[in-house]
């Protein structure tokens, strides 16, 4: 088993590579100069020079012949993309044009935000998609089942953005009821330990604090959790359904077991690793969906920062977020992969 | 035909039974279904909506703005201070919602087509030349071709850094040498890397040495590492291995943050963003078509197939590709209802059609800029528009996948 780890765990790194390649070819679809395009269009000459020359852009893009040629083996390697590999294994993930402050600062900052309306989101998916798909497959073609896989197949057909506005609509603007967008009203305030609001409230003991937090995140962590809720129902029926054929369920019936522990004790527990998989795809796909959500309810993480950094073209910021979403889906992934050898012990990978 | 039927007891004979195609069987099964039956009729409608409009009810939406029509709610009768009914109302530029929306589904259904028709075209043949290569043993003349090829691809990199083409050559050379001397002449001294590594370094560094001395132990090095890779017996796992970790970098990102990245990239437009969600859609047919290719071609028919001497290519056309379309179909109906949505948020964050276009993820995205209006009709109709052309695609998709494949059916 050790072996295996191991061996996932390498697996990871030409994928890794690859991802930064993607990641730093990005800055070649910019149409022109891409030193221009952090300048603006009235930059000066000089100004563009030196904003090449800083960000190495009048270096070749991956490997440098002509140095190499000269007898200069270090500057055969001194290329934009190696340049941009060595920045990321020291962390640095560059700096934002427009403000000028490193990226992984203000990652810090925000990225507890987006980290906290995922959890949250994912708690309710998990709290309502595993109970409905275990329903649903214990009740097999009946009403409920009926619709709970018709709400599960609306689920995945919603556009998560327009859920979030109808949420708005509802209970902002007609009923008044909840706010419509920031983590906390004003004059409200909170310690900060971990950044994570609902949790930080409750360490310091602060209830208006908490409940005020609570009533911000609410309709970002529903309006997100749609599609996770409806996936995850869906599959744990499916998983539900076909352990439910086997003989084991059978005779545990057979002798007279009651249903309950049938379900929950024979079934739920070798239906649950398919299960899991979708658990781990749908975080990556959380974080991601966390773009649309936040915009939507001015949500302060990292996704309306990406969604900001679009629109006044701060290409660093999209790069630097995109890279760190699709390096925590990878590890997810992983951590799905190296799950199944625990929760599973009839799967050995030696 | 039917009246001929003899007595048999009960039991049909086969001669005499009504012959019907797969298809036919299949599009029966459709039929039965009833909830693959509201999907199909949902994207009919859709379909000859959105064509319909497009084609025979002219919108100019340029020059579509009432300011005197701002934000008139549904009406569905005629009433006496506005004679012109707006069953969805109307929107900020007093344009009707009901008239954009059905236009927009022509937005929707170009872009749908569009990417699944790039992810399913690419990732297709990808999947299946992978899935193929990685399943049947490859005669001499296509391990000739593919390993001239890999060599010269390989040479690339040295020949590009030395300035020489002829490395490309002599590399690819060396890739079909690999093919020649496959079992006969080498193996018997010492192992064939040794001489393959030998010929690369010598390739790699003689024709670099014209450049530099450093540029000779550079390509030198490289030759050596291209040689040994050529040595061993490679065949045509190494196109699939190479083409399945480029899909697995694509899938390592989540699929619609990539298709936001790219076109954040590229700049708004519909266009840009049809490519974008093709794109990403690519790995997900390519992994597809791969496995069903994988699992098709153990079956007796195709091991027939090769034992009665057909070509490789008639083997996959006529035996291989047949027998994995049905997943493919389905995937492909997904993919719609998929990019719909895709496109719809592209859209909405104003990356997807340029404004006054009819997109319904741009008219919510606007409507969403005067929500404390309460203008709830302009959010709720070309929300539900989305929905409901989306839920068609899936339902029609779960429908087809039962009836295609009535074995996997639970």
């Amino acid at each position: 088993m050790g072996r295996y780890i191991l061996r996932r765990l390498l697996s990871v790194i030409p994928t890794l590579i690859g991802v930064t390649l993607v990641i730093f070819l990005f800055q070649r679809l910019i149409p022109g100069d891409p030193a221009v395009a952090m300048l603006g269009e009235h930059a000066t000459e000089e100004n563009v020079a030196r904003i090449r020359e800083q960000f190495g852009l009048n270096r070749p893009a991956f490997l440098d012949r002509d140095a190499l040629a000269e007898g200069d083996l270090n500057g055969f390697f001194d290329s934009q993309y190696i340049r941009y590999f060595r920045r990321l294994a020291h962390l640095d993930l560059g700096s934002s044009i427009h403000r000028r402050i490193p990226i992984a600062e203000t990652l810090k900052e925000r990225f507890p935000a987006t980290l906290e309306l995922s959890f949250l989101s994912m708690l309710i998916a998990l709290l309502i998609g595993i109970p409905a798909g275990i329903a649903s497959a214990s009740r097999r073609n009946t009403t409920l089942d009926g619709v709970t896989m018709v709400g599960s197949l609306i689920g995945v057909s919603m556009p998560i953005f327009w859920l979030g506005i109808m949420l708005i609509m509802l209970f902002s603007v007609f009923l008044k009821w909840l706010p419509s967008g920031a983590r906390l009203s004003t004059g409200v305030s909170i310690q900060t330990i971990t950044n994570l609001l609902l949790l930080d409230s409750l360490l310091t003991g602060n209830f208006t604090g908490f409940v005020d937090a609570l009533k911000h995140i609410i309709m970002p962590a529903v309006a997100l959790a749609t599609i996770p809720t409806a996936i995850i129902t869906r599959m744990t029926r499916s998983s539900m359904l076909d352990v439910l054929q086997e003989d084991y369920i059978r005779t545990a019936s057979a002798k007279g077991l009651a249903q309950r522990v049938v379900l929950f004790r024979h079934a739920l527990k070798n239906a649950f690793l398919p299960v899991i998989t979708i658990i781990g795809i749908q975080a990556g796909t959380l974080l991601a969906g966390a773009v649309l959500t936040e915009t939507i309810f001015s949500w302060p993480g990292i996704g309306k920062w990406v969604y900001d950094a679009i629109l006044g073209r701060d290409y660093p910021i999209v790069q630097g977020v995109t890279l760190l979403i699709a390096l925590i889906f990878l590890l997810v992934n992983l951590a799905v992969d190296l799950s199944y050898v625990l929760l599973d012990p009839r799967i050995s990978y030696d | 035909m039917t009246d001929i039927r003899l007595e048999n007891n009960g039991f049909e004979d086969f001669a005499v039974r009504e012959h019907r195609s797969l298809w036919l069987d299949a599009w029966r099964r459709l039929v039965a279904n009833r909830t693959a039956m509201i999907g199909l009729i949902v994207v009919v409608v859709f379909i000859l909506s959105a064509t319909g409009a497009h084609f025979f009810w002219e919108y100019e939406a340029r020059g579509d703005l009432d300011y005197n029509k701002k934000l008139l709610a549904p009406t569905i009768l005629p009433t006496e201070e506005g004679p012109e009914i707006h069953i969805f109302g109307t929107d900020k530029l007093g344009r009707d919602i009901f008239r954009r929306t059905v236009h927009g589904g022509w937005n929707s259904l170009r872009v749908g087509l569009v990417a699944v028709g790039i992810s399913l075209v690419i990732g297709g043949l990808l999947g299946l030349v992978s899935g193929f290569f990685e399943s049947i043993y490859l005669n001499f003349w296509e391990s000739l071709v593919l390993m001239t090829l890999l060599g010269a691809s390989l040479g690339t990199l040295p020949g590009w850094i030395a300035r020489q083409p002829m490395q490309i050559i002599l590399f690819a050379g060396l890739g079909a040498a690999s093919v020649f001397y496959d079992r006969r002449l080498l193996n018997r001294k010492a192992p064939r890397q040794v001489y393959f590594g030998l010929l690369g370094i010598i390739i790699g560094g003689i024709t670099g040495i014209f450049v530099g001395t450093l540029v000779a132990v550079v390509c030198g090095i490289l030759g050596l590492v291209i040689g040994v890779l050529l040595a061993r017996p490679l065949g045509g796992k190494i196109f699939s291995s190479f083409v399945m970790r480029i899909m697995d970098v694509i899938l390592s990102f989540p699929s619609y943050l990539l298709a936001i990245a790219i076109v954040a990239f590229l700049g708004p437009g519909l266009e840009k963003g049809m490519i974008a969600i093709g794109v990403v859609g690519i790995p997900v047919y390519a992994r597809l078509a791969r496995s069903a290719v994988l699992s098709v071609s153990q079956k007796e028919y195709v091991l027939a197939a090769q034992s009665v001497g057909e070509s490789h290519g008639r083997i996959l056309f006529r035996h291989i590709v047949p027998n994995i379309l049905s997943p493919i179909i389905v995937q492909s109906t997904m993919g719609l209802a998929n990019a719909i949505l895709s496109a719809a948020a592209l859209g909405f964050l104003g990356l997807g059609a340029i404004p006054p276009e009819p997109e319904w993820g741009a008219m919510l995205g606007d409507s969403y800029k005067y929500l404390s209006s309460g203008a709830w009709w302009a959010v709720l109709f070309p929300g539900l528009a989305i929905v409901f052309s989306v839920l068609g695609f899936n339902l029609l998709g779960d429908g087809l996948r039962d009836a295609l494949d009535p074995k996997i059916r639970s």
